[in-house]
């Protein structure tokens, strides 16, 4: 018996909770009236940044493109004149992509990342394939410290051999000392 | 033979009526569901096309009508294309015996508001019902999909159990009114509406009908969430906007139903017969929109232990014990 | 044989069996980074220890280090193990720098799978990285020693399994550097093996640097179809074009490893110049309209006495397939025989070796690893099918002999014997051995012809002076030796040296010994080619048919006379002379841009194929990849066209063989599987050895190896020359290949073109002093067709009485005759600076 006093109860307490919501404001944010403000770490439209010298952060390792459950993003590395990879050229088809965000976790440069900016919708799908240049921009998005180059230990115009970060000179080859 | 011609118009006109407000009331019911639904949840609903939405039916009604009508390559193609005008059609020929007011005169001439007052209107009623099931059960097996599959036994599963709570819950109505006829029940409530003295009946009759049109909480032929859409998963298009229709047409019915066996029908005072019809149906409507709007969906066992083990029993210690008093 | 217990599972293993080895036997993958099969174990970088429970000792040992015995109780999940893997891994990470994105073996790179799968994930090391300097190392290789966790795998390989000393350890302790003292090229030719073997990121391909991750590859096994030894590769393709060649472990042929030659000579498949649409009198047309220009030509050789002016040219690098679809042509339509090889002795050279090639005698390329004797007899192997030096090297560090009796300046990694003699003097040299070597006791047993053919031998006092010393050292060997094994040449030789070889190794064998017997082979398919070849057809045939008038259409199936004919004025000749020029080809030949029409084909890597080695083997391969223009030409460079759609540019050439069935007969094509069906039903039909020869969906792994159908092959030849006639003061003059620059697919590799270097003609010291001339003197040497430039190289490790020229790409060698050419040695002029 005292179940069903309970089960009433509860029923009750239910019925008059949605009852009570029929006299409240909706909650409800009308998107094209009211845009609201997104946090900086939203993920939408995908950039690819440089770093704080100015130079591509890409390196075209193929991390991202093999991470992205969608596989949206496709690119081609290549090497330029002072050693440094880059990507010959780098593709993501917004079209497929999910926004999951997990090339922005894989990059290991900081290269690619995820804005808030998300209305980028066209009517032609091939507006949505975006190559290089639309991805490339300006600045260094959220991170605006990191330059792979100077930890990487590669010769590049960054740094030669032993000048990067915490790095001793180079071993001379044709000496026994240790 | 004149008065066999004019008799015959009458009815053709009555028939032309009924069913377009049934229509135009089972799109704008949906629209109401949207809306009040979105305000139990503290939403707007829809409100871009036209004032307040209100041009949202007749946008969804095109989009229905335009849409590709898919037929999957290893359905049964008949019964698959068969099966949602059954549950359409069953739910529309259910209004022939639901009386919307007395009678008009027109010309003379006595015009009954209803469209046949059949003797065993109930039972009518119950026999559409119980064909309605079939469209399930068909559009279930002839999609030859797992989802659509489990959605149409669940679906008949459900709805063959829930009709017996639902007819015994109506027995007791039958001993108070003496008759079948629906018109006759109508008139037996013309001092009082039998919710008042049936308030047991009309519980039982309210949950049980609300599981026969498969309606939250009872929703588990569609069950989004677990099987697609159920048993039409691979309907598209019309097909689908006949399930659809069926649908709310049955939701109308069955609001129509309560208004005239529990709220007096289209008994009121000032207003015209039809229309106090109409404002018990859509009262009855908004009561299980804010049902819906509340309550979570059963499980199977639930749904079946409710059903066998609560509904059916406390229907036949009803029937008693309105047996008995109506002895003493 | 011992038993063992492996993390609670039993196994018994061969005597000397390493716990690392019974583990893997089990499928238990013990990490590892020194140790390789082909290398051993020299137990340098630690992360294969184990627990050893029970057993003769206790405690954490390398499993690379300790012979699976009775009783072993082993543990490689032990927590005091897996500890100490854990720890190793963290120290060889300490200095290991932070370039994994910019590294390409990244995604293929054994120190990255075991340092992710050992858990270090989190550097604790805060001192300063040590770097080192990185070198050139040559056009293929490309060095980044900051990465290196010294395994040594790159110096025992370089140094001990290959044979050459120039890449190896330098410095001390925490700073042992690899590599070479000097910066340059890395002399071996099989130095793209530090690529597969080292593993991490110290030595990565050069030629596909930083073109994509492996997981990105279509991966294939393949074959490498630049000598006829038919090695076995792993092809990886991406973005429609051939990127990279990998060794396939094969435990017949190539063992582990594969040459340069094999793994860089793939670039003609996806090169820019690739002729990819058909040309009908300089028009693009599509391959429907060119086969039906085609048949309007054969219209006019229509009638039975006329179809004998059409002749049709196979060649070596043809698959099966094709060279047998080349013959049914040929024969359905009644036209000439098809020719496969240039001159008619190399037809009968090569039909007599295949005649002779017997279950019991022949070896593959790995058993001769395991030989005490080997006798290589014109045969240089480096430089004819590379991967043969290092299964002769092999078989040297086991303690064997090789002896090379050959004209040329042989080169082998590994001290060997080499009696340079003329191409007369050679097999008389190799005679006088077994004369010497074959106990008269043994040889009682021999019935008639063999022994005719012992008595006919000539004695060691028969022949040169120079040699008798060296050739009685050798007797004494060969005298001890349980399993020798005669290698010969096919190409340079006179038309006898093939069967002779064989006839030695018979008398071997009838002598007692376990005798094997191994050929090179011009080309891949040269067995096959040699197989269908009718003896007396060849391109010289041709081209004297074509002089008479006799022929008027050719159709050159993948094969470019111009290349490997040495005549070409005569050839260019005839080509002019022809009504109709049919060239089918998937490289843009020379003579392809003589043809009339012009007909594009698939590579190996599009349409597979099945190639039969030289001993037999048939090795068939599926498609690498569905063939176009790689998306780097479609999208000049830039990112690929923008535009959808499923058709895939470039993709009309078809398989040779498809192309030549359109011009049998009027019936309905048939479809490529159908089609294979039929060829192999008149392949059986040709030579009943193709009956033992597996549709290409059955060939197994490691190949179906066949004979020719048994018949009454001579045995013991009568009649052979002894002694070599003096030359009156004359140099014979010999095209020889080289391991780069010579042969016709890996030529148009970019890459190797600094391998291939600028030729040299090579002359003896005292005939070059006769002369006048010294090493490094530029000479030109007047040959039939003209005269020929080049810089000489003066050795005294070759034969007296000859010039060796190259076939090199660079040097129109091609204006000699078709027989023997003798050049008067005032011929040679010496040419200024």
């Amino acid at each position: 018996m005292n179940d069903a006093v309970e089960a009433v109860k509860a029923l009750a307490i239910g019925f008059a909770t949605t009852f009570k919501h029929l006299f409240r404001k909706p909650i409800t944010e009308e998107y094209p009236e009211y845009k609201r403000p997104l946090p900086a770490r939203s993920r939408a439209r995908i950039i690819l940044t440089r770093d704080p010298d100015g130079a591509e952060r890409c390196v075209a390792c193929y991390l991202c493109s093999a991470v992205c459950p969608v596989s949206c993003i496709s690119m081609q590395s290549a090497e330029n004149e002072d050693g440094r990879r880059y990507a010959q050229w780098f593709r993501i088809n917004f079209a497929r992509c999910i926004y999951c965000g997990l090339c922005e976790e894989a990059c290991p440069t900081s290269a690619i990342q995820l804005t808030p900016e998300f209305e980028n919708c066209e009517n032609d799908i091939l507006a949505l394939v975006y190559e290089k240049k639309n991805l490339l921009v300006d600045h260094q998005g959220k991170d605006k410290e990191y330059n792979y180059y100077k930890y990487a230990g590669v010769a590049t115009e960054v740094g030669k051999k032993g000048e990067h970060v915490k790095e001793e000179r180079p071993v001379n080859i044709k000496s026994n000392l240790p | 033979m004149l008065n066999w011609i004019v008799g015959f118009t009458i009815l053709i006109v009555k028939l032309g009526v009924v069913l377009l407000v049934l229509l135009l009331l089972a799109a704008y019911l949906v629209w109401l569901e949207r809306k009040f639904l979105a305000r139990l949840q503290i939403r707007y609903g829809p409100n871009r096309a036209g004032k307040f939405g209100l041009l949202q039916p007749i946008a969804d009604t095109i989009k229905m009508l335009t849409k590709e009508d898919i037929v999957p390559a290893a359905a049964d193609r008949f019964i698959f294309l068969l099966a949602p005008a059954v549950v359409a059609t069953t739910a529309l020929m259910m209004f022939a015996v639901v009386p919307f007011g007395s009678h008009l005169t027109l010309w003379g001439r006595q015009i009954p508001l209803v469209i046949t007052d059949l003797n065993v209107g109930l039972l009518y009623v119950f026999a559409l019902s119980s064909l309605g099931v079939y469209g399930v059960a068909m559009g279930g097996w002839a999609s030859n999909s797992k989802y659509s599959l489990l959605g149409g036994i669940r679906g008949a599963a459900q709805m063959i159990s829930y009709e017996l709570a639902l007819g015994l819950s109506l027995v007791p109505v039958v001993m108070l009114a003496g008759s079948f006829s629906i018109v006759d029940i109508v008139n037996a409530q013309a001092k009082y509406p039998f919710i008042i003295v049936q308030p047991f009946a009309f519980v039982i009759f309210m949950i049980s009908a609300m599981a026969e049109s498969k309606r939250i909480p009872f929703d588990l032929p569609e069950a989004e969430n677990e099987l697609g859409a159920g048993y039409h998963t691979e309907y598209s298009g019309i097909r689908f906007g006949l399930f659809f229709l069926g649908e709310y047409v049955h939701l109308q019915i069955l609001g129509a139903l309560v208004a005239v066996l529990f709220l007096g029908g289209w008994r009121g005072p000032i207003l015209p017969p039809p229309v106090w019809l109409f404002m018990k149906m859509i009262f009855v409507a908004l009561i299980m929109i804010w049902v819906r709007g509340t309550l979570p969906r059963l499980r199977y066992d639930q749904l079946m232990a409710l059903g066998w083990k609560v509904l059916i029993p406390l229907a036949l210690v009803n029937i008693m014990v309105t047996g008995a008093i109506l002895l003493i | 044989m011992p038993t063992i217990i492996i993390d609670d599972r039993e196994i018994e293993v061969a005597p000397g069996t390493k716990v690392i080895e019974a583990a893997e036997q089990l499928g238990i993958m013990i990490p590892r980074f020194c140790y390789h099969p082909a290398l051993g174990s020299v137990g340098a970088c630690r992360v294969c220890a184990v627990k050893f429970l029970q057993g003769p000792f206790k405690g954490v040992q390398m499993s690379c280090m300790v012979d699976a015995q009775d009783d072993m109780v082993v543990s490689t999940t032990d927590k005091e193990a897996v500890a100490f893997r854990k720890y190793v891994i963290e120290c060889l990470m300490l200095h290991h720098p932070h370039d994994c994105p910019v590294c390409d073996a990244g995604g293929h790179c054994l120190l990255q799978d075991m340092t992710v799968s050992g858990g270090h994930g989190i550097r604790r090391y805060l001192g300063k990285k040590r770097t080192y300097p990185d070198q050139y190392l040559g056009p293929l290789i490309q060095h980044e020693m900051n990465r290196c966790i010294h395994c040594y795998r790159c110096s025992r390989f370089y140094q001990d399994f290959g044979g050459y000393h120039d890449l190896g350890a330098m410095q001390s302790a925490n700073q042992t550097y690899f590599g070479r003292f000097e910066e340059g090229i890395l002399e071996s030719p099989f130095s793209g093996n530090l690529i597969d073997i080292c593993p991490t990121g110290v030595y990565t391909d050069k030629p596909s640097r930083y073109f994509g991750r492996r997981w990105d590859y279509e991966r294939s096994p393949s074959l490498c179809i630049n000598c006829s030894l038919g090695c076995q590769t792993v092809v990886s393709c991406r973005y429609r074009k051939v990127v990279r060649q990998e060794a396939r472990l094969s435990e017949s042929v190539n063992g582990h490893f594969i040459c340069d030659r094999g793994r860089y000579g793939f670039f003609y498949n996806s090169l820019a110049q690739r002729p990819r649409s058909c040309i009908v009198d300089d028009q693009t047309t599509s391959v429907d309209q060119a086969l039906a220009a085609v048949k309007q030509k054969l219209e006019t050789f229509a009638d039975k006495d006329r179809a004998q002016a059409v002749a049709c040219a196979g060649s070596t690098r043809n698959s099966l397939e094709t060279l047998a679809m080349v013959k049914h042509v040929c024969q359905t339509n009644r036209w000439q025989p098809p020719a496969y090889f240039e001159d008619a002795a190399a037809t009968y050279k090569l039909k007599s070796a295949i005649s002779r090639l017997e279950p019991d005698l022949t070896v593959s390329l790995r058993e001769i690893e395991s030989a005490d004797f080997i006798a290589v007899l014109g045969a240089d192997p480096l430089n004819e099918a590379p991967m043969l030096a290092l299964a002769l090297r092999q078989a040297q560090r086991k303690g064997a002999t090789v002896a090379v009796f050959d004209p040329r300046p042989i080169f082998l990694p590994f001290e060997f014997k080499h009696l340079p003699a003329n191409l007369d003097m050679i097999q008389t040299d190799l005679g006088a051995l077994l004369n010497a070597a074959l106990e008269p006791a043994a040889l009682k047993k021999l019935d008639g012809s063999a022994r005719e053919f012992y008595a006919s031998l000539a004695t060691v006092k028969q022949i040169s002076a120079a040699r008798q010393a060296e050739i009685v050292a050798l007797a004494e060997l060969l005298k001890a030796s349980q399993r020798p094994i005669i290698v010969c040449g096919t190409e340079m030789v006179r038309r006898q040296t093939p069967a002779l070889a064989a006839d030695y190794a018979l008398l071997m064998q009838a002598a007692g010994k376990s005798v094997g017997l191994f050929y090179v082979m011009p080309g891949a398919n040269g067995f096959a080619a040699g197989l269908l070849a009718d003896e007396d057809v060849s391109v010289e045939t041709l081209i004297a048919g074509i002089e008479k008038g006799s022929i008027k259409m050719l159709i050159l199936v993948e094969s470019n006379p111009l290349w490997q004919f040495p005549d070409r004025h005569r050839l260019e000749q005839a080509l002019q002379q022809l009504e109709v020029l049919v060239v089918m080809d998937y490289i843009n030949s020379e003579v392809a841009q003589k043809a009339d029409i012009f007909l594009p084909t698939t590579t190996l890597y599009e349409t597979g194929g099945v190639y039969v080695n030289q001993e037999g083997r048939a090795q068939g391969v599926k498609p690498a990849y569905q063939g176009g223009i790689p998306i780097a030409q479609t999208g000049h460079g830039d990112h690929p066209p923008r535009v959808y759609g499923t058709e895939i540019p470039g993709a009309e050439p078809q398989a040779a063989w498809q192309l030549l069935a359109h011009l049998i007969g009027t019936g309905q094509p048939l479809t490529a599987e159908d089609l294979r069906a039929e060829i192999w039903q008149w392949l059986a039909k040709i030579d009943s050895g193709f009956k033992a020869l597996p549709c290409v969906a059955d060939i197994q792994p490691q190949g179906a190896r066949f004979f020719q159908a048994p018949h009454a092959a001579e045995r013991f030849l009568r009649e052979r020359p002894i002694g070599g006639a003096d030359n009156d003061g004359q140099l014979e003059v010999m095209a020889v290949e080289m391991t780069f620059g010579t042969e016709e697919l890996s030529a148009d590799s970019a890459c190797l073109k600094a391998l291939a270097g600028s030729p040299v003609i090579f002359m003896y010291s005292s005939d070059a002093k006769q002369l006048n001339l010294t090493d490094g003197d530029r000479v030109s040497v007047e040959l039939n067709g003209g005269a020929v430039e080049a810089r000489l190289q003066v050795t005294a490790n070759m034969a007296a009485g000859m010039l060796i020229i190259p076939r090199h790409k660079d040097l129109d060698w091609q204006k000699m005759n078709t027989d023997k050419t003798f050049v008067h040695k005032d011929q040679i002029r010496k040419l200024k600076d």
